[in-house]
């Protein structure tokens, strides 16, 4: 058995698996200062469940900003996309709680900034 | 702990864990890398093989190590592990081989404040003399005596700091108290450990996206201090153990330096070093061996 298992691993990593949904990278940037951004993007990195997942948008009063819509890229299933107000500059905090499809919870956050 | 010779003594130090079940956690943003040399504040559904855990002897040899460990979940927040390994000894008329003792451990999360990365578990380990290679017992290279470990472990991520590149630092830590079915040969001591980590991870998803190279983007530089002192009296022994993680979605590896951090440990053992691959069994099989028995 023990000379079977380094073999066995090595198939197991070879396949498909899946994992906790964290974040790739998103538009705007994380920490990023941009000009007035339409939508916040965020590619994970597993798929996430649309229909369990979100991302919110809110400005440095707490005040939502985005349009509460968030939906899965038609093209590319790890993407999550949410439609943003005209933002005016200051900091804004993204934050989103994802399952994946194999029904693990993630959460995160991160800032971006409209410049004037 | 019974370790009357030399090569007994660094077998002690060294090839016992602090604690046994190494695994990663997540608390909000925050995710806590297995540690090599104390147990992080998680329960999850892991396998850790190998741990291969080198260092020379004092006066001559070594002791290398190729351990095991795996821990499953009983409920999400309620796990057991068991740990073993195989330890090669080289000792000036000490040479020996064999299957360490076996230690068992059940551990429970008792807090995750996701917003301030604040995690506690409490748990307690079981290591079990008896079960390991006899020709290792006679030599003291392994424990002779079995003893009991409860112990409260804690992480800490600083994503709540306002200063943007400091977020990324996190601490974990363990404190325990160890229990030896015969304290009049083997004493009772007391296990403490700490960590402290930057995540490169956390500062690219968290803090700032700066375009690190895909590599560098899944480091997390770390050192673990792991000291052990006898409760009646006599100096602390420990190492301090500088290294770096990667961290993948279904696995890691991890690579530390093991520098004996004061007089006393440099007479048992020198400068070596542990390497691990680790693999997150609740992400590789989430809906068999990775998922808790009950919900």
């Amino acid at each position: 058995m023990r000379k079977i298992l380094p073999a066995a691993i090595f198939l197991t990593l070879s396949a498909h698996a899946w994992a906790h949904a964290f974040l790739d990278h998103a538009t705007p940037a994380v920490g990023a200062t941009v000009t007035a951004p339409a939508e916040v993007a965020i590619w994970f990195t597993e798929q996430p469940e649309p229909a369990f997942s979100a991302i919110e948008v809110t400005d440095a009063a707490g005040n939502r900003v985005d349009d509460g819509a968030t939906h899965q890229d038609r093209a590319n299933p790890r993407v999550l996309r949410v439609a943003v107000k005209k933002l005016p500059p200051g900091t804004y905090k993204v934050t989103w709680r994802v399952v994946s499809v194999d029904t693990h919870s993630t959460s995160g956050d991160y800032s971006f900034t409209v410049a004037p | 702990m019974s370790c009357r010779s030399l090569a007994a003594a660094f077998a002690c130090l060294i090839v016992v864990p602090v604690t046994g079940a190494l695994a990663h956690a997540v608390c909000g943003n925050r995710v806590f890398p297995a540690t090599l040399t104390l147990d992080d504040p998680g329960v999850a559904d892991e396998l850790s093989l190998p741990t291969v855990q080198y260092s020379p002897i004092a006066g001559g040899g070594s002791v290398t190590s190729y351990g095991f460990e795996w821990d499953k979940t009983i409920t999400p927040t309620i796990g057991i592990g068991i740990a073993g390994g195989y330890v090669v000894q080289h000792a000036p008329g000490a040479n020996a081989q064999g299957w360490d003792n076996l230690a068992a451990t059940l551990k429970g999360q008792v807090l995750c404040d996701e917003n301030h990365e604040f995690m506690i578990s409490v748990g307690i380990e079981r290591d079990v003399n008896n079960t390991g290679s006899g020709q290792l017992r006679r030599y003291d290279a392994i424990e002779n005596i079995s003893t009991t470990t409860p112990a409260i472990y804690f992480g800490k991520g600083f994503g709540d700091l306002p200063i943007g590149w400091a977020r990324a630092f996190a601490v974990t830590g363990v404190i325990g108290y160890e229990i030896s079915d015969r304290p009049a040969r083997g004493p009772n001591q007391v296990d403490y450990a700490m960590s402290l980590q930057y995540s490169l991870p956390y500062f690219n998803q968290h803090v700032r996206a700066i375009g690190l190279p895909a590599f560098f983007a899944h480091l997390v530089p770390t050192i673990e201090i792991a000291m052990s002192t006898p409760d009646r009296g006599g100096t602390a022994t420990g190492t301090i153990s500088p290294g770096v993680f990667y961290e993948a979605a279904t696995w890691q590896a991890g690579a530390e330096a093991m520098i004996p951090i004061n007089h006393t440990t440099r007479q048992t053992q020198g400068t070596g070093f542990i390497v691990q691959f680790h693999l997150f069994l609740d992400d590789l099989l989430p809906n068999s061996l990775g998922r808790p028995l009950f919900r």
